[in-house]
């Protein structure tokens, strides 16, 4: 499958760009480590004229993304993106090429087609939205039509499994230095042995539920609490993981 | 009907080429044309273990790059006739086996009518081991009851589902069995080692056989002679058992139990 992370842009300040990205990607590094990255001008409308695009582009570099298109191109910057190397997104015209799994259905149509099965980096809900996350994040993932994503074998060692706008459903062990995500909850019928991550894309009110607590890590929007920090009493037990004022907790299920 | 399996284990040193040289020569000892493929090229071990190492002239390599005919480089066992050997090189690395040429030589020893071709992995997770395991039908994952052992058998089973031929062309998954090997029911009672039951809870797939830790895997590496062939040892015991239990008959589970020594064995021992 083709995926995508569409970074948006609310805000020319680079300094700020950065520091909300490198946060962003401090939260799951692997995700986002050397992936190909579509910029997205089109919430900037005028003010994208002021924005030092080599300057950008170096700045995405140092994170370890690579660049690879920007849509919503203003003729002004065209030269500027071509100049850099990178391609001028156009979104498809034939409105049944976007997928409807998991993807923004309700998106007007150029949206959807740009989000093809494409991830929006954005900040934490509580920071200043220079970087803001796509419309369709925000709505709860229960409403999308697909359902979740159901895994039904071991997640073995190494592996990542990440439920993009949707809820994760795990019927297998998840073993140590496996890492499932999900932007919504994430459910384990089984042992969770790794590292499991809910509300990825900033939603608080994500929860983690596994049927035998054993994890390396667990995180719910940012927050998160390392093997050593889970209480003895919760160890082994099947629980819930939730954000409380901020903090994750964990309760018996 | 030809299978491909693969010896794999991601660590080095668990057993895998011992496995391999006593597995194929089990198989072959059945009546079935088997052959082992060395796939650790730059090492050179399977010959050694299988005695044969005087007798390499062309190799795996050679095949590869056309240098020398399949037949040529086939080494016949001169103990087991169904077996044949086909070694490593030693002096090329990795880097010499490409999908392409290792795909095509399994299809040519499918076309010779082999039965069972055995590859015997590198450890790691880099290109010898994603090649030796990227044409196969089943896997024979072999673990050592510690936790390392078991965390790399962990990735390569994820690997297994992921970045084989099988997976990649949306085929039946590759069928894993796992295989415990320098088990000490000793060591277990004393908790310095996982049990069975810890490791197949952790890899989730079905046992295959455990093999006990034994000097004669040592010595019989050492001779070039599979420890299978002397039926005396328990190791050997352990491997038929895992041969036949791999072509379908039903072998009760051994070697995982502590023995119970006799009086004068205590005395002695």
């Amino acid at each position: 499958m083709a995926s995508l992370t569409v970074l948006r842009l609310r805000s020319t300040d680079l300094v700020l760009i950065e520091r909300q990205l490198r946060v962003k990607i401090a939260q799951l590094p692997h995700l986002f480590l050397d992936a190909p990255v579509l910029i997205d001008l089109g919430a900037l409308a005028e003010g994208a004229a002021a924005l030092a695009f080599g300057d950008l582009v170096g700045a995405l570099k140092s994170c370890k993304l690579v660049p690879v298109a920007v849509a919503n191109v203003p003729d002004g910057l065209r030269t500027a993106v071509t100049a850099a190397g990178l391609g001028v997104w156009r979104p498809p015209t034939a409105p049944g090429r976007a997928r409807g799994d998991g993807d923004s259905p309700e998106a007007p149509p150029a949206e959807a087609s740009a989000a093809e099965s494409a991830t929006t980096v954005a900040p934490p809900s509580e920071a200043a939205p220079a970087v803001s996350a796509m419309p369709a994040l925000s709505r709860s993932p229960q409403s999308h039509h697909g359902g979740p994503m159901v895994v039904t074998q071991a997640v073995r060692g190494g592996q990542i499994v990440y439920a993009q706008n949707n809820d994760l459903v795990v019927l297998a062990p998840v073993n140590s230095g496996a890492q499932v995500i999900a932007d919504g909850h994430v459910h384990i019928y089984a042992p969770l042995r790794g590292r499991a991550v809910a509300g990825a894309q900033g939603l608080a009110g994500a929860r983690i539920f596994c049927q035998k607590l054993e994890a390396e890590l667990v995180a719910i929007s940012g927050a998160y609490i390392m093997a050593e920090e889970i209480p003895a009493k919760m160890r082994g037990k099947a629980v819930q993981i939730f954000l409380e004022n901020g903090e994750c907790q964990i309760a018996p299920l | 009907m030809s299978k491909v399996v693969v010896i794999t284990s991601g660590k080095g040193g668990v057993g895998k080429t011992t496995t391999s040289a006593n597995i194929a020569t089990g198989i072959a000892q059945q009546g079935k044309k088997t052959v082992a493929i060395d796939f650790d090229v730059g090492l050179r071990n399977l010959d050694l273990v299988m005695g044969c190492e005087r007798r390499v002239v062309y190799d795996f390599v050679n095949v590869i790059r056309n240098e020398a005919k399949l037949q040529q480089a086939l080494i016949r066992d001169k103990r087991v006739d169904s077996l044949y050997i086909l070694p490593a090189s030693q002096t090329r690395d990795k880097d010499a086996l490409d999908p392409e040429g290792v795909g095509r030589i399994i299809e040519e020893l499918k076309q010779m009518g082999f039965e069972y071709i055995i590859c015997d992995s590198p450890a790691g997770i880099e290109k010898g081991a994603q090649m030796a395991m990227y044409f196969a039908d089943e896997a024979i994952v072999v673990t050592n009851p510690e936790v390392s052992s078991v965390r790399d058998s962990d990735r390569v089973l994820g690997l297994l589902a992921a970045k084989t031929s099988r997976a990649e062309l949306g085929g039946p998954a590759i069928r894993t069995h796992l295989l415990l090997t320098r088990y000490s029911p000793v060591m277990v009672k004393r908790g310095e080692m996982l049990s069975v039951g810890d490791v197949l809870e952790l890899l989730g797939i079905p046992l295959l056989g455990v093999i006990p830790e034994s000097k004669a895997v040592l010595q019989s590496s050492n001779k070039g002679t599979p420890a299978i062939l002397d039926e005396t040892t328990d190791v050997a015991q352990a491997y038929l058992d895992v041969v036949f239990r791999y072509l379908g008959q039903e072998r009760q589970h051994r070697f995982i139990e502590e023995e119970k020594r006799s009086f004068l064995g205590r005395l002695f021992g």
